[in-house]
């Protein structure tokens, strides 16, 4: 009797088996076919991620706005008909970024181009080895500042840090002129900049520190806490507190200030410090990665991307970037790369400060 | 259980020894791949010099410790008032009930992110109420830690909601009509089905504990100084994954310590419940119904309208959603897509792993859970690295890596142990003696689990797979970094075009991306759901 339906059982649990298997198999066979059908759809199957250097498509990771990159890439798409693969992120509030992802895939690279939209990200992987040299003949005409004598990275279309006010709230001749009017007690709580640990007020701080000394550039930013500076999450961020009057001024970008301009806001802004340590200027930058897929798409995608044709466009854009080229006409209400002395010029130097200067500034702004 | 020896494992062992590996691969592994990580030196030997930092100053106590508050206040003011909603949807008579459910499911839609947006444009110093009154009263309360803890709790309230309200369908009518016999409602409410329902309640606010503690997005814009804030410096500022990862381990510490807690204080009130077919306890409201109407409505102005309201107007013209619905067709398309098979595929392996555990011992049950609790409060960011350093490989694991099925494993890394420990309630209530006499009458484990054990979780599953669709669809923090190239998911893609838009714009693309995920839900809800229970 026993015997009887232990046989049951097992005959049972193999009527299981065939059913697992059964469903093992059709599980693995969606998968396989979910897979070649993106290879179908042509998105980097990476497969033989270091060999086809020669294929018809080329991948880029943007951390510029999507807004402003999305439109160069599709022209460069029309124009070659070569496919870009892009993935967009932005440094602009706490994301963890593109520059970790490529850290991350470093065994095993899956884009061809970084381009980003401010300079210590760049510099960060250039010295965890993502990146690998490229002299690309577009880079001449491309002031030498704005170049890494090693080419692991080139600069081009430029942003700027900027003071944001409230035209209804400062007057014009009343609007701070230098970074150091914001510690001036008649702003007591009237100041707001992004977290200094992130995005391009990282830049900012890290070639402060680089340009003015470890000192006063902790004095200046004790005295900033005593006036009770707000400290938000992003430079969008601090634009909108102007723009609603929560706060008089605050420090952000070009393409920020640009947008409420556009938006008809009640903001303007100022080149801040074009007499003393010179203006922040943040050129964007591209580089080749280091082992790419498709090498040589990525060369002709940064060369395409350093032109004076794309430096038009940016500057044309609402992100209203400051040609590096000589001859590119500028953007409307912002002032031409001769017409200002730039702040930083080692850009090397300034990233070199990052880490370091993260830390400083925690207990001196309680963040 | 009636088990006579085989020399072939049965069917059930391999299902959920298939789960249980499923679930080490997908959910433990890149964890543990990071805490590796974070045991290497800079000349890449074993090195404990990320630990050693941690904790020691100050300031990082008082980080933690703000980050702890936040959390107990966000599940204290949640449950308080999740709670009574799930149970007045499951036990009294009212009217439009499935709308009311599903417009209290809307807050968990808003990403928390733009609900503290929409509560600044209504309460901050130039917000609605500063200008309508003259003066600004709520600033200085916005922008403070009760502030934060009162957006999130607003935000997270309807998870305990949706558990309660499948917990309290699940209580044994019949108990409730013995007790019924002795004593009167407000009693056996009392002394019967809320002990019984505790521990799902405990579930869920611990649950919401771990979620407002991972949070940074909010107490950010709030201007709360949180630990969380720790972990995202060292990706996003010093690219240090090791010291990241380190600094992720006093968090975990914390969920641990509360998971403990929780345990000690519930228990485990094991009452096994045969099929629901009715609730003995209907609580008849009488004069009470105007005061349960009014805390609905504060409940839905304050989390539901008010926030919704003030970013219609910040919107402005509709003209910006549909501009804004134009160009998202394929990431919307996408994101429906992949949390549709993500929430699926989550359920499917939670039922297993939630089965599995409640038919162990009972001290492998509270390891269970706790290790649960702890893998969810895990930082995406570190959950996404980690995956991208064990699938990005040559061979099958690089051809997912390199489609949008990571976007699932990553939906799967995730959510898997927090819908295992939400439907692990659902499966302890369903006796053990049902499946023995399936067995006994000569089904097999196969054709009990599916037809026994699964259609008396029915309720529990439905409102998982809500909470998973619903989580997965907002998902951000890893699919950012493990998203390959090309269209990604509508977050993705709002969260990479608002940077540099107005407000207004990213109003509207909230306001689409609620819009987006609510109505697959009230479709649902409309068709599904609601059948047994009172109407």
């Amino acid at each position: 009797m026993i015997q009887q339906q232990c046989l049951i059982q097992r005959l049972s649990d193999f009527k299981h088996h065939r059913r697992l298997a059964a469903l093992a198999l059709v599980l693995s066979l969606a998968l396989v076919a979910a897979c070649t059908d993106e290879r179908q759809t042509g998105i980097t199957t990476g497969n033989n991620a270091n060999t086809s250097g020669a294929a018809n498509e080329v991948t880029i990771y943007v951390s510029t706005d999507r807004v402003f990159s999305e439109p160069i890439l599709r022209a460069y798409e029309q124009k070659t008909g070569v496919r870009v693969n892009a993935v967009y992120d932005t440094e602009e509030t706490k994301s963890t970024g593109l520059a970790n992802k490529l850290l991350a895939e470093k065994n095993r690279p899956q884009a061809d181009v970084f381009w980003s939209n401010e300079p210590i990200r760049t510099l960060v992987l250039k010295k965890n080895v993502v990146l690998t040299p490229y002299d690309s003949p577009n880079a001449e005409g491309i002031p030498a500042t704005f170049q890494d004598p090693e080419n692991y990275w080139t600069g081009f279309s430029a942003r700027s840090r900027v003071i944001v006010y409230n035209t209804n709230l400062v007057k014009p001749e009343d609007a701070p002129k230098s970074i150091f009017d914001l510690t001036d007690p008649k702003l007591k709580g009237q100041v707001a900049i992004a977290d200094p640990r992130f995005g391009s007020s990282s830049f900012h701080v890290a070639a402060l520190y680089a340009a003015i000394g470890d000192e006063r550039a902790d004095e200046f930013f004790r005295k900033l806490k005593a006036n009770d500076v707000k400290i938000v999450p992003g430079n969008s961020v601090v634009r909108d507190m102007v723009a609603r009057g929560e706060v008089k001024v605050g420090l952000t970008d070009t393409d920020d200030v640009n947008v409420a301009l556009e938006d008809s806001q009640p903001v303007a802004m100022v080149f801040p410090d074009r007499e003393g340590i010179g203006v922040p200027v943040m050129p964007n930058m591209v580089s080749l990665i280091a082992n790419a897929p498709h090498p040589e798409a990525g060369k002709r995608l940064i060369d395409y991307l350093l032109s004076p044709e794309v430096e038009r466009m940016l500057a044309q854009s609402e992100a209203v970037q400051i040609p590096l080229h000589a001859g590119v006409e500028g953007p409307k209400n912002i002032p031409p790369l001769a017409s200002f002395k730039p702040m930083t010029l080692d850009y090397g130097k300034a990233a070199d400060r990052l880490e370091d200067v993260s830390r400083r500034l925690q207990p001196i702004l309680g963040l | 259980m009636l088990r006579l020896p085989s020399a072939l494992p049965s069917a059930r062992a391999i299902t959920l020894g298939v789960a249980v590996a499923l679930f080490l691969l997908l959910c433990v592994l890149p964890i543990i791949y990071m805490l590796g990580v974070s045991f290497v030196g800079g000349d890449g030997s074993f090195s404990v010099g990320n630990y050693r930092q941690l904790l020691i100053d100050a300031r990082q106590r008082e980080l933690l410790l703000t980050s702890t508050l936040l959390g107990a206040g966000t599940a204290l003011l949640a449950t308080s008032v999740g709670a009574p909603l799930g149970l007045l949807l499951a036990r009294t008579r009212l009217p439009l009930k499935r709308m009311l459910r599903i417009a209290f499911i809307i807050p968990l839609v808003v990403p928390p992110y733009v609900s503290a947006l929409a509560w600044i444009l209504m309460t901050g110093s130039t917000g609605f109420v500063a200008s309508w009154l003259g003066c600004d009263l709520l600033s200085a309360w916005t922008y403070s830690l009760t502030g934060a803890i009162i957006v999130l709790g607003t935000s997270f309230f309807p998870l305990s909601m949706l558990a309660t309200e499948a917990a309290a369908w699940r209580v044994n009518g019949r108990l409730e009509e013995a007790g019924l016999l002795v004593a009167s409602p407000g009693r056996v409410l009392w002394r019967i089905t809320l002990p019984l329902i505790a521990p799902t309640v405990a579930a869920a606010a611990l649950i919401i504990f771990v979620l407002a503690l991972a949070e940074f997005g909010v107490p950010g814009l709030l201007r709360v100084r949180v630990f969380t804030t720790e972990v995202f410096t060292a990706f996003s500022a010093l690219y240090d994954f090791g010291a990241a990862t380190a600094l992720a381990v006093p968090l975990l510490a914390v969920a641990l310590i509360v998971g403990i807690l929780a345990k000690l204080i519930t228990g485990e009130r094991l009452l096994a419940t045969r099929r629901n077919l009715y609730p003995g306890l209907v609580l008849r409201l009488g004069r009470w119904r105007a005061v349960v109407l009014c805390f609905f409505t504060i409940i839905l102005a304050a989390s539901v309208i008010l926030p919704l309201s003030a970013l219609a107007i910040e919107a402005g013209q509709l003209e910006r959603i549909i501009f804004a619905l134009g160009t998202s067709g394929d990431a919307i398309f996408n994101g429906l897509y992949l949390s549709t098979i993500g929430a699926t595929l989550t359920c499917a392996l939670a039922v297993l792993l939630g089965y599995g555990r409640a038919r162990s011992g009972a001290r492998l049950r509270g390891l269970v859970d706790l290790l649960l609790i702890v893998i969810f409060a895990v930082p995406s960011t570190v959950v996404g690295v980690g995956l991208i350093g064990l699938w990005n490989r040559p061979g099958l694991l690089g051809a997912i890596y390199t489609s949008q099925t990571i976007i699932v494993v990553a939906y799967l890394a995730r959510f898997v142990p927090v819908a295992a420990l939400m439907l692990a309630a659902s499966v302890r209530q369903i006796p053990v003696s049902v499946e023995e006499a399936a067995e006994v009458g000569g089904a097999n484990w196969w054709r009990t689990f599916t037809r026994i054990v699964l259609p008396q979780m029915r309720t529990g599953l439905a409102a998982v797979w809500v909470v998973s669709f619903i989580f997965c669809f907002g998902e951000l923090g890893a699919t950012l970094l493990v998203a390959p190239p090309g269209e990604s998911t509508l977050p993705v893609r709002v969260y990479t075009i608002i940077a540099n838009t107005p407000p207004s714009e990213v109003a509207a693309l909230a306001l689409l991306q609620v819009g987006i995920i609510l109505i697959p839900l009230a479709l649902l809800g409309f068709f599904t759901g609601g059948e047994r229970g009172v109407r």
